[in-house]
């Protein structure tokens, strides 16, 4: 597949009303994805990637990243806490190892405190989200690198 | 007064109501989903929070992330727009439970009407007329069948819960109802939940004609005279216009104070609509719709009034501006709803203007109409002194307006405005199919 198929088929993509496209050819993979589940690590191919990218005045929260890195991005609109009380440690802090199940921080949404974990064993590379201040749906809250 | 309000919704009422917003000094701030990300109400809005993932279930119908976000950013009101939770009474709550003020009626007033039995017997009680029917819902044939001798064929069945054409089928004999029935129930259940369903006398053709009220909450009820919108096709409506070319100046007044009885009688605040169909120089009391409507700028353009902004002083506990003899209904108004038949990118975009033109959209050149959502993507509105002249001010805007890239119905609107039936005036909601079978759409 060249570059020309591979863009009219992001168009087509783009427009359609599908979620999701796998398209092989010729021992050729693409992978396209449009709604982005989060928490979970960014789709596989760059093509992927590119299918939801947008020219965007309210643009995607752009992070500058390690090209060996993840972001976690919230699931829910709240507040973000990195610990469970003002006065208690937070959860995490940089260069952490985390085991997957265990919490990352806390997302505030109607008074309830959801604490959100991790999906996978990882290092925090950085804390992305400040801590007491409003995340929006997909912010970016960590960096995280895969262990 | 509200100082900032979070805005539950997309497209063109969301520009509508940023739009009234900035002259009265409200900030606005417009929740949105991912694929709305570069849509005109994010560019407009003083802030804008990101609120879920495309499907409008995640994002416009998130409950917890849309009173979130109206607290988290600080605004003290929500407006949920036209659809989506506009009518959703545990919405409503929910939002007044997080400390801001939910701008439509109380929670209990649209639990109320939205049980369509229950609204139908409030009008019962204050004497307005409603369409024979079943006293209730009916759970069985054998039930239908006994209410059926009382109301006559051809019937409609409904659902309680319904909206939107769902749930509803005629009846035209004793021999369908048991099959009827069981279909209706069933689409019912599956579209609202709720398999409760209830007969009504099926009139044949008639025209379906509505009255606009505003209300505060000091007990001014103000109607804006009515929308005729028979032009309708899978109970969708197409055409809007006021005056209705069926609706003589005493059938209007009477209509009007009913509507005004009704919603008055309940307590009702900020604008809403109250449904009739009239046949024969009689009207019936059909539904009220608990929010603003699509269709609001017709009766804009006749009364001259802002409906949004006596919505907005009315959810401030603040007086409307007009009371019933303020209001003058000379012009005429008319809408086209401008559909889009595919989603893409808008190549060209040509807005017609001129004399007595808006126009309510949030297209623009290079956006990308998602798929997603709603298919309404403009409103086009003309005024003129009578419905000949609006009529052919309607045709001028419609051959001006130019919308490339993505499949629309404005070729289908141009020939609904010059068809000769509907010149004249005197058709009901059958119009439309009658010009479909003769394959003019």
């Amino acid at each position: 597949m060249d570059m020309k198929e591979l863009y009219a088929l992001m168009e087509r993509f783009e427009k359609s009303g599908l979620s999701e496209l796998v398209f092989k050819k010729d021992g050729e993979e693409v992978a396209l994805k449009k709604v982005l589940s989060v928490p979970q690590a960014p789709p596989a191919t760059p093509v992927a990637h590119a299918a939801h990218e947008t020219r965007a005045p309210a643009a995607e929260p752009h992070v500058k990243q390690a090209s060996d890195t993840d972001v976690i991005r919230s699931p829910l609109v709240g507040t973000f806490y990195v610990a469970a009380a003002p006065d208690a440690p937070p959860f995490v802090e940089k260069g952490d190892i985390v085991k997957k199940g265990k919490p990352l921080c806390i997302l505030e949404a109607m008074k309830l405190m959801n604490e959100f974990q991790a999906e996978f064993d990882l290092e925090i590379v950085a804390i992305l989200a400040e801590n007491g201040k409003m995340v929006e749906f997909g912010a970016p809250l960590f960096e995280v690198r895969r262990v | 007064m509200i100082q900032s309000l979070l805005i539950a919704n997309r497209g063109e009422i969301a520009v509508r109501i940023i739009r009234t917003c900035r002259e009265m000094g409200i900030r606005t701030v417009v929740a949105y989903s991912q694929a709305d990300r570069d849509s005109l109400p994010v560019r407009l809005a003083d802030g804008h929070v990101c609120v879920g993932p495309a499907p409008a279930r995640d994002s416009y119908l998130n409950v917890r992330n849309l009173v979130t976000a109206g607290v988290l950013s600080g605004c003290d009101a929500l407006h949920p727009g036209v659809g989506f939770l506009a009518e959703n009474a545990s919405f409503a709550r929910d939002v007044r439970e997080a400390g801001l003020i939910f701008v439509g009626p109380d929670p209990e007033v649209i639990e109320l009407l939205g049980d369509k039995i229950r609204a139908k017997r409030s009008a019962l009680d204050l004497g307005i007329p409603v369409i024979p029917g079943s006293a209730g819902s009916v759970s069985d044939a054998d039930e239908a069948l006994s209410a059926a001798e009382d109301i006559g064929y051809p019937m409609i069945v409904k659902a309680a819960a319904g909206g939107g054409g769902k749930g509803m089928r005629i009846v035209r004999s004793g021999n369908e109802l048991a099959d009827v029935l069981a279909i209706a129930s069933h689409e019912a259940e599956k579209a609202f939940s709720d398999g409760t369903v209830y007969l009504e006398r099926y009139l044949e053709n008639p025209r379906h004609v509505e009255i606009q009220i505003v209300a505060d909450r000091s007990g001014n009820v103000v109607h804006l005279g009515e929308r005729d919108c028979t032009v309708q096709q899978n109970h969708q409506k197409l055409v809007e216009e006021s005056p209705s070319p069926a609706v003589s100046a005493d059938l209007r007044e009477r209509m009007g104070n009913d509507a005004v009885r009704l919603l008055g009688g309940m307590g009702y605040t900020g604008a809403g609509t109250v449904e009739f169909l009239v046949k024969d120089g009689e009207y019936f009391f059909m539904e009220v719709n608990a929010r603003v409507q699509v269709e609001h700028p017709v009766s804009e353009m006749v009364t001259g009034v802002d409906i949004i902004r006596q919505q907005m002083l009315a959810a401030s506990d603040e007086s409307l501006e007009i009371r019933q003899q303020d209001v003058h209904l000379g012009a005429y108004a008319v809408e086209c709803r401008i559909n889009a038949r595919s989603a893409g990118r808008i190549t060209q975009f040509i807005s017609p203007g001129g004399f007595g033109v808006r126009i309510d959209t949030f297209l623009y050149p290079g956006y990308q109409v998602p798929p997603w959502y709603d298919h309404l993507v403009a409103k086009l509105i003309v005024t003129g002194r009578t419905r000949p002249e609006g009529l052919r001010r309607m045709e001028r805007a419609l051959s001006e307006m130019v919308i490339e890239g993505i499949a629309t119905n404005i070729e289908s609107q141009k020939k609904i405005i010059s068809h000769p039936v509907f010149r004249k005036g005197e058709y009901g909601t059958g119009f439309l199919g009658e010009i479909l079978k003769e394959g003019g759409l």
